[in-house]
């Protein structure tokens, strides 16, 4: 392929837009592990069940893409909290490995679960946009990235209003500080576990339906976004949302580059290299607290 | 001198009798079995069991690896390839197109093994060194990296690799009966060394870091320093593993790194045991016997004429369902009994054990 400005114009807004997917659930995995102190190795499967669920109510109700990524957005909160309540509050604030397996036997159980539901062959949701693009001289781009970008945005947004301006956003910074002073202050800490890991989830389905907007999607879809969210929020640091969207867009941009300058097969080595090398210098994260 | 004072206690202790023991009914087993599918399924359980018992040393000094694969891939790669380099060598010189099986050979496939076991303890050294600082999480997402990074290299350098379309090791001892005693010895050996280090002064730190990094480094603990030796015996024994599954299934390809073959010995571990000798072996024994059988060709095809119906759009039922209940074991198993089936074990072997000491106190 030759490199031309357009080129790299239509690699940037790829970019931008595959990063926003990552921001969402990298914000996501960021939120669960500020307030819970818990990391979700298993989130990609939630971004996955969100992808199939909105695929489904658009197929089979006959509804908007758009309008799917909603309802999918409120069942995989459900299944956020089943989730919570059922494993990792039996696990949480202890051995640290227990979290980490809970995760993995989750990751079988979501993935074999939907293999069975909806079959292994690969699925691409028909939004009404589909096909349509916004073409400019020399270069045109899909109005679902377009859209995609639009609804990351709106979502973030929503998302820093419930955090910043609402008395459950208050209670969720006050546990992420201490659980235990929030506790005395009479906020239920359980409660808080269960909204954040509900809204977490949420915005995992709401990157799953846009990713399935835009590409097509099969069961194992959810592990390699897990990795470049958790990549994404360890280089942005553990527990800060700024961070998270920098990084995001920061690493769909690279990502990108990298593809067409080095070739696909680079992509996710160079990601997990930079994230050694990083965690190799300072072991908290670029912008992570210092430890001990 | 401290090996000395290992050593002399155990060649007294139970456990060397039951080492023996194990070695010997294992070793006779197959003859009285004589089945080449019961053959191969023992065979491959007891390559798992090394693995799953390299991960279990690892995750007892509070590191939970999810990247074991990269060491199980670098030992298959490294045995296979200076195997046949070295057969290779001794065809050309004998003038011969076929490797001659006999004493050499089995010397030779004993070497490469151990050095396919030495290199990737090198290389976990090198990990190690990044991932002792590193908290679990962490951790874990790094040796996970490791292992795509691992594979990918493979890939890239196909022509010393031949990774991509994968090729089979030049056999060196002859599969079957030889090939099964050779790896039981080599299970054996390993699992008893690595019992052996978790029960020392060494395995005690292991767990104290496991416990409470933070104490255990007030307490004079060098934790770097044995997260580190953790690190490398365990990929040693990985390796190994790796020599053994390769030359066993007489096939090795870029797929050994794998993230499912990195989850394999966690999963196996924490089933059986976390921490405790016999886990992984009972972990490796329940799942290689399911994906084994699930393998079958009639429960094949009794599963998909009893529930291919109500799934179509998969076309082999079994490995889905299986390992959907094997993570709903998982969980379980880490909500409800963290120890795994280990205790469950024991319990049931003290109990056949008391029951036949009652009878004994009856007929007194």
């Amino acid at each position: 392929m030759d490199i031309t400005a357009p080129t790299i114009i239509l690699t940037l807004v790829w970019g931008v837009a595959i990063g926003c997917v990552y921001i969402l659930l990298a914000t996501g995995l960021n939120i669960i592990f500020g307030v819970m102190k818990l990391v979700n190795f298993a989130h990609g499967q939630l971004l996955m069940l969100g992808a199939y669920l909105t695929w489904t109510i658009s197929y089979a109700a006959g509804l908007n893409a758009y309008a799917a990524i909603i309802v999918s957005m409120l069942v995989v909160a459900l299944i956020g909290v089943a989730v919570e309540r059922l494993t990792f509050r039996r696990v949480l604030g202890g051995d640290k490995l227990n979290e980490i397996f809970v995760s993995l036997g989750l990751i079988y159980i979501f993935e074999n679960a939907a293999m069975l539901i909806w079959g292994a062959n690969s699925k691409q949701i028909v939004s009404p946009l589909s096909g349509l693009s916004l073409t400019l001289p020399s270069i045109s781009i899909t109005y679902d990235r377009i859209v995609a970008v639009f609804v990351v945005i709106a979502t973030l947004i929503a998302f820093g209003l419930l955090i910043q301006k609402t008395k459950i956003g208050l209670a969720m910074r006050a546990t992420s500080q201490r659980n235990s002073t929030a506790m005395l202050m009479g906020i239920n800490v359980e409660t808080i576990y269960m909204l954040t890991f509900a809204i977490g989830a949420a915005l995992a389905a709401v990157a799953g339906g846009l990713y399935g907007i835009i590409f097509s999607f099969d069961y194992q879809v959810g592990a390699l976004p897990t990795i470049i969210a958790f990549a994404i929020i360890i280089l942005g640091g553990l527990g800060s949302i700024k961070g998270a969207i920098i990084g995001g867009l920061l690493y769909g941009i690279v990502e990108q580059l990298a593809t067409l300058f080095f070739g696909g097969v680079w992509g996710s080595a160079v990601a997990f290299a930079m994230l050694i090398v990083v965690l190799i210098i300072r072991p908290n994260g670029i912008f992570g607290e210092k430890g001990e | 001198m401290q090996i000395k004072q290992l050593l002399m206690p155990f060649l007294r202790s139970n456990g060397f009798k039951i080492m023996l023991a194990a070695f010997a009914i294992l070793a006779i087993l197959p003859i009285l079995v004589n089945d080449n599918f019961f053959l191969y399924v023992f065979t491959l359980i007891f390559v798992f069991s090394i693995y799953a018992s390299s991960w279990n040393l690892l995750a007892n000094s509070g590191q939970g690896s999810l990247g074991h694969a990269a060491f199980l891939g670098i030992g298959g790669f490294a045995s296979a390839l200076i195997g046949g380099s070295m057969s290779s060598a001794i065809m050309a010189s004998l003038e011969v197109t076929k490797m001659p099986i006999g004493i050499m050979s089995v010397l030779i496939q004993i070497v490469v093994i151990l050095l396919g076991g030495l290199l990737s303890a090198g290389i976990g050294f090198l990990i190690g060194l990044a991932c002792v600082r590193l908290k679990a999480w962490y951790l874990a997402m790094v040796t996970f990296g490791f292992s795509v990074i691992a594979g990918t290299l493979s890939s890239q350098l196909d022509t010393i690799t031949n990774g991509i379309n994968g090729f089979a090791p030049i056999a060196l001892v002859p599969n079957g009966y030889p090939f099964y005693i050779l790896v039981i010895s080599f299970a054996v050996f390993s699992i008893t060394a690595m019992s052996l280090i978790m029960k020392s002064r060494m395995g005690l730190a292991f767990r104290a870091i496991h416990g409470n990094e933070t104490e255990a480094k007030m307490i004079g603990i060098n934790t770097a320093k044995y997260k580190l030796i953790a690190f490398v015996i365990s990929t040693f024994f990985a390796g190994i593993a790796g020599g053994l599954y390769a030359y066993f299934i007489r096939f090795i390809q870029n797929d050994i790194f794998s993230p499912a073959n990195s989850f394999l010995p966690l999963i196996m571990t924490v089933i059986g045991g976390l921490g405790t000798v016999v886990g992984p072996i009972i972990g490796s024994i329940f799942l290689v016997s399911l994906q084994q059988s699930l393998a079958l060709p009639g429960v094949v095809e009794s599963l998909r004429s009893s529930l291919g119906a109500y799934f179509p759009g998969v076309s082999n039922v079994g490995p889905p369902i299986a390992f959907l209940i094997i993570g709903i074991i998982l969980v379980l198993i880490v909500i409800f009994s963290p120890k795994g089936l280990a205790p469950l074990f024991s319990k049931f072997l003290k109990y056949l054990t008391s029951e036949e000491k009652g009878k004994e106190a009856k007929k007194k």
